[in-house]
């Protein structure tokens, strides 16, 4: 090793060093508790396939992930697909619309939510004071509102994503297709939606991560009555202080992170933007 | 079907749709405008006229709004300093040192973007309760440090890959020593990249939620915590007038970026 590479070396130290000891260390200490705490075996991973609450929890957290992704994508496409066909000037105003929802606070968005949705929200209001219903409707503290509040916190990302993966699209391809005589509705379905198959690949593998791990956006627009996985953790971690079901539940879920990234890692645009480095 | 019937359901209806979309992304943020404005002492919109009176209970040192906005710019400003400064010797290293050792190290640097931060909350709480750092500045800095490091790493590592490594060779030749090569050769060149990499750094503590709150208690209470603390009880329009601010400093930002940022980019090019 050259003095110059041995320096090189020593630059990346400090950021090995922080991350290794207050990232990487107090993680693995979550996944050892998991086995130690209370007492040491694998008492807390049976206990979690035997608890009905947890298992509520679990299919609460499942349900509103994959609902929450389904609907992000399909959207979210939608969007992408229609900021390529603008014209620059239009797809700037378009793109302010997105990034500002993706700027802002996340605890501002959910609570702009809370205040649009609740019983004597503006929404409600509306809907009253114009006769269109004669009783406010339940819209939030339930999974409706969860819903919509993560499909709003995760369209931006996805929008992004899939706008990137779509203005990469050769589109002497689409003109192909065209002059070939398909109908915009055949280019559409077999031409384009195919071509960004990696994009929404790994769209729908980020949002499902957020979504299972989603902490906030849950916790104020369901109020307790939508109990997901990462909020009942923080129950179990700040009041009834059972840090054997928090760790085995946290442990569980960054199982389930592992696979589905490990799973998509197969796709060589991810591991390329992972992996970086020279070009 | 008539070609003009044709034309509407495969052009303009997609279209429709898709600021339809846009509208509801945009559109809800905005409520908190109305409502901060409201003259009625709970959330509402207004009922006759307007008032201010939301936005200057902001003010009132004794709320406490103003001591949160403080505390976590203090935090923003020193975990960005901190987690850039890292981030751009770590990025520099990688890119110059080539070989497993930096890339292994950057998918675990990179890991908390996609670990859930719930994991990382239970892990922090843990420790800092052992080390006696739970609700200190401190501990709160650098759990933060280690968040933003991921967005500063990209940011400076896409400023490093528009670098030619041949400029580095040349100064080696030259007889240039390491220092001055990283410091006088590599880092000018990478200023917008650090300058950004900075600023992703500072929004990312900034916004900080999730870990926050398991590590702090009474002691620091940053914004997006007193935020959290007041939405849960509900009923205070000051949230919805400190909401506009933030509405109001996001938008603005943006337009910057969106306008300055682009033309210094076009005259260094």
């Amino acid at each position: 090793m050259t003095s110059f590479q041995r320096w090189a070396f020593c630059l990346t130290v400090p950021a090995a060093l922080l991350t290794l000891c207050l990232y990487v260390l107090p993680i693995l200490q979550v996944l050892a508790l998991s086995f130690t705490e209370p007492t040491f075996g694998v008492g807390n991973y049976v206990a979690l396939f035997q608890n009905a609450a947890i298992g509520r929890v679990v299919r609460t957290t499942v349900f509103v992930s994959a609902v929450t992704t389904v609907l992000t994508i399909v959207m979210s496409y939608a969007v992408a697909f229609a900021l390529v066909h603008m014209r620059p000037a239009t797809r700037r105003v378009a793109l302010f619309m997105v990034m500002v929802p993706f700027w802002i606070s996340v605890l501002v968005r959910a609570f702009a939510w809370v205040t649009i949705l609740r019983r004597n929200g503006v929404l409600n209001s509306a809907l009253v004071g114009s006769g269109a219903v004669s009783e406010p409707l339940e819209l939030v503290y339930n999974q409706f509102g969860v819903i919509v509040g993560m499909v709003h916190y995760m369209m931006p990302f996805a929008i992004m994503l899939l706008y990137a993966n779509l203005s990469e699209i050769d589109l002497r391809i689409i003109q192909a297709a065209r002059s070939l005589g398909a109908r915009p509705v055949t280019i559409f379905f077999r031409v384009w939606v195919p071509l960004s198959m990696p994009g929404l690949a790994i769209a729908g593998l980020f949002i499902v991560i957020f979504s299972l791990g989603f902490l906030v956006t849950p916790a104020i627009l369901g109020a307790g009555r939508v109990l997901m996985v990462a909020e009942y953790i923080s129950v179990q971690i700040s009041s009834t202080l059972r840090w054997g079901v928090a760790t085995a539940l946290s442990t569980m879920l960054l199982l389930v992170v592992a696979i589905l990234v490990a799973l998509a890692m197969r796709s060589s645009a991810l591991r390329a933007a992972f992996e970086g480095g020279r070009k | 079907m008539t070609p003009r019937s044709r034309h509407l359901l495969e052009r303009a209806l997609p279209t429709l749709f898709a600021w339809l979309l846009l509208a509801f992304l945009f559109v809800p943020v905005l409520v908190v405008i109305p409502v901060a404005l409201t003259d009625r002492d709970y959330l509402s919109l207004p009922n006759n006229g307007i008032s201010f009176d939301h936005f200057a209970a902001l003010a009132n040192w004794r709320a406490g709004w103003m001591a949160s906005i403080l505390t976590s710019l203090g935090i923003a400003l020193a975990s960005s300093v901190m987690a850039t400064a890292v981030s751009a010797a770590f990025a520099i290293g990688a890119w110059v040192y080539v070989g497993r050792w930096p890339s292994i190290l950057r998918v675990i640097l990179l890991s908390p973007l996609i670990v859930p931060p719930i994991i990382y909350a239970v892990g922090m709480v843990r420790l800092w309760s052992k080390l006696g750092l739970l609700d200190t500045w401190l501990g709160v800095t650098i759990v933060h440090v280690i968040l933003a490091m991921p967005l500063a790493v990209l940011a400076i590592g896409a400023s490093l890959s528009n670098l030619d490594p041949r400029l580095v060779q040349a100064a080696r030749s030259l007889g240039a020593r390491p220092a001055t090569i990283f410091g006088r050769v590599i880092l000018p060149n990478i200023v917008p990249g650090t300058v950004a990499g900075a600023i992703l750094a500072f929004i990312v503590s900034w916004d900080e939620i999730t870990v926050t709150l398991f590590i702090t208690s009474r002691g620091i209470v940053t914004l997006p915590r007193k935020i959290w603390t007041s939405i849960a009880d509900a009923v205070d329009p000051a949230l919805a007038a400190i909401a506009t601010v933030m509405l109001a400093v996001t938008i603005v930002g943006l337009i910057l970026r969106m306008t300055v940022w682009d033309r210094i980019a076009q005259r260094r090019s």
